[in-house]
């Protein structure tokens, strides 16, 4: 196997055309992974300035009412990780920065001004894209006449006369082709470890090799399902034209198919009705800024007998303070159960979508590549839930003083920048890879599967092959 | 020595061959002629283990009587050589070597390709650039340095000029006088009777004359096959 391999090997090195394209790709690799990276640096520079800048205002923010500070509010950064350059997910559409402040839960904002342009409609020009668009075609074009010109030219009779077997021919074609692969790959792996060397933690390295060994396993499959076609049609026209329709369905049809298949069996609430169910749950609540509320008086009748007094103004509290947590408190549960639907109905349309893995490898190297750089749904999601108990803790703060330090509820009574600083920063983390690991393993089941599948086909096809 | 013993072979019920039985004798050389679609490629393929015949028995063995399967005892020399265009014929004939787990010094590569009809000056130019005549005799030399106990030749002087054909011819006596068994097919009439020592005329799968060629002149052969062909 090792003299096919080098042979074949040889072979491609002498072929001008061949080392046109690959020169093309690896240039192109070199140029789309460094200036990703780039371009990545940057916006987590401007993130970070962004986030300081956010963060020295508030710590310089002067002496103020902490309610109005609740309103004034705070930002949370969903900064990108390193890998994000390598595969941005869904962060350019969904936006890093969500508004945090007191009554109310907004929505991710500060989406790329660069999505806006047509042009994007076709993706950015990641390595991602490589990866999994154009390195894959690259693939189908040197395999699917790799095994059928063996036969046309008489060589695979000579070569199994000689004593080698038809498996043992196809195995080490398979891996040439693969090692190619390899290489474009390890090439941009490099680049990015090159460059980021001093700032990759532990999981960012764990998650590079997910990231790479992922890429490896679909692009065996592609190679062996195009070299299996090619036994199949024995013509190499025939096995180019059905992976090339292959590769269609795999990257257009069936995503989109399966996408929208997943939608409408798992379908969201529209926006309109999840404002309108929240605002019908909450009226059920306490208005915090509504006293004439008949609830109100239910907290101010528990309060008075918890401080054993007869009313407000003898209160050593504010309980204004009281009113607005409580408001926020119950505007919390409504929003857990309403968001915490929709972000199971999310998690539901992602793991059906995973489950088209069976019949589109595609699907699972794209979760496990958005998964492994920590660019998908799942590191949104956590993201959210990261920002939401950030801002309870936030906004519990801030009532807490109005509450137990402006004891007498008096609306002018200003809390100093020393309290204001006292309440600590969110900074976002992405969780360790192996904490979200299970999310993925439809992803590296199927991938796997497709591996065995492809094999078996491969020996029955090379046992039964009639030359 | 090859044996084929009442062979039968057809595809979709087309009846390619029909109870061929033909033995070859260590030592000797085997020309099988018939037109195109007589057999003669079939037969060839049962005997490399490419096709499985319907029924009947296929027999290789060598000197010692140990039986000789189509990968370790046997070279083969197809029609058209079409090896490695990138590779230069030294290059190709060492690669192939390998492959059945023979290693040559380079002297010993060129010295094949020398007694095979390459001049040495071609021994390090790319197949692209070889003529068919030129990879036939690197086809040949890939058979030839692998010293098979049997050898299957299809069409083995197609391309090749009159004293390449010539060369060829001799270097096949050589190899049988060593002991190897040479089954070869052919259209080629004058080099059968020149090279063969045995002939055997296939028409429609069917064996339908065997004679030595000591007996016959080319002349005669010709009219003998034409007759064949014509009833």
């Amino acid at each position: 196997m090792i003299n096919i391999f080098y042979n074949e090997w040889r072979c491609f090195l002498r072929n001008k055309l061949f080392i046109f394209f690959t020169s093309f790709f690896i240039i192109l690799l070199i140029v789309v992974t460094y200036f990703a990276i780039i371009q990545n640096n940057k916006q987590i520079q401007s993130q970070n300035e962004a986030h300081n800048h956010i963060r020295s205002q508030w710590d310089e923010i002067d002496s103020t009412n902490a309610h109005s500070a609740a309103h004034f509010g705070t930002y949370a950064f969903k900064s990108n990780t390193i890998l994000n350059s390598l595969d941005e997910g869904i962060n350019s559409v969904t936006g890093v920065v969500l508004r945090l402040e007191g009554h109310k839960q907004n929505d991710v904002a500060f989406s790329e001004i660069s999505q806006s342009l047509e042009i994007s409609k076709f993706g950015k020009l990641k390595p991602s894209l490589l990866f999994q668009f154009i390195i894959p075609l690259f693939l189908i074009f040197l395999s699917f006449n790799s095994y059928t010109s063996e036969i046309a030219s008489g060589r695979l009779k000579l070569l199994i006369i000689q004593g080698d077997s038809l498996l043992k021919i196809v195995f080490a074609k398979i891996v040439t082709i693969l090692s190619l692969s390899f290489l474009l790959l390890f090439l941009s792996i490099f680049i990015q470890y090159t460059f980021n060397f001093s700032s990759l933690s532990f999981d960012e390295i764990l998650r590079l090799v997910i990231f790479f060994f992922a890429y490896i396993i679909y692009y065996f499959i592609i190679i062996t399902l195009t070299i299996l076609l090619s036994i199949l049609f024995k013509k190499s026209i025939s096995s180019l034209s059905t992976m090339i329709i292959v590769w269609l369905l795999w990257t257009v049809f069936l995503p989109k198919t399966i996408g929208n298949f997943t939608e409408s069996i798992s379908p969201l609430p529209t926006r309109f009705e999840l404002k309108s169910d929240m605002k019908e749950d909450r009226s059920k609540g306490i208005d915090g800024h509504n006293p004439s509320d008949e609830r109100r008086y239910q907290l101010e009748k528990e309060t008075l007998e918890k401080y054993n007094v007869d009313s407000l103004s003898q209160l050593p509290i504010n309980f204004s303070g009281i009113l607005l947590q409580a408001d926020e408190e119950y505007g919390n549960k409504v929003w857990d159960k309403h968001f915490g639907n929709v972000y199971s109905i999310l998690k539901e349309q992602k793991r059906n979508y995973q489950l088209s893995g069976l019949i589109n490898p595609f699907a699972s190297i794209q979760s496990l590549s958005t998964g492994s750089c920590g660019t998908d749904l799942i590191h949104h999601l956590d993201f959210l839930s990261k920002a939401e108990i950030y801002r309870r803790y936030f906004v519990k703060k801030l009532n807490n003083e109005y509450t137990f330090v402006s004891t007498k509820g008096e609306n002018a009574y200003l809390s100093d920048n020393v309290f204001f600083k006292s309440i600590n920063d969110f900074n976002y983390s992405t969780p360790n890879f192996s904490s979200v690991l299970y999310y993925y393993l439809y992803d590296i089941i199927f991938l796997f599967s497709w591996i065995l599948f492809l094999i078996f086909f491969v020996i029955l096809k090379s046992r039964k092959l009639i030359i | 020595m090859i044996e084929l013993k009442n062979i039968y072979k057809s595809f979709n019920s087309n009846i390619v061959l029909n109870n061929l039985s033909i033995k070859v004798n260590s030592g000797e050389i085997y020309g099988l002629l018939g037109a195109n679609g007589a057999g003669k490629s079939t037969t060839l393929n049962m005997l490399l283990g490419f096709l499985d015949q319907d029924s009947g028995t296929i027999n290789m063995i060598d000197n010692k009587g140990s039986t000789v399967t189509s990968k370790d005892g046997v070279g083969y020399i197809p029609e058209n050589v079409n090896l490695y265009p990138y590779l230069t014929g030294v290059e190709n004939l060492d690669y192939f070597s390998k492959i059945a787990g023979l290693k040559f010094t380079t002297d010993q590569l060129c010295n094949f390709l020398l007694e095979c009809g390459l001049k040495e000056l071609d021994f390090n130019k790319p197949m692209s650039e070889y003529s068919k005549g030129m990879k036939q005799k690197v086809g040949i030399a890939i058979a030839y340095a692998k010293n098979a106990k049997i050898y299957l030749l299809d069409e083995p002087a197609s391309g090749l000029d009159p004293l390449s054909s010539n060369d060829l011819s001799l270097l096949l006596k050589k190899m049988s006088k060593k002991g190897a068994t040479i089954l070869m097919a052919s259209h080629d009439i004058f080099r059968v009777r020149e090279t063969c020592d045995k002939i055997g005329i296939l028409k429609q799968g069917t064996l339908v004359k065997e004679m030595f060629s000591k007996d016959v002149s080319s002349l005669e052969l010709e009219s003998l096959y034409l007759e064949y062909m014509k009833n």
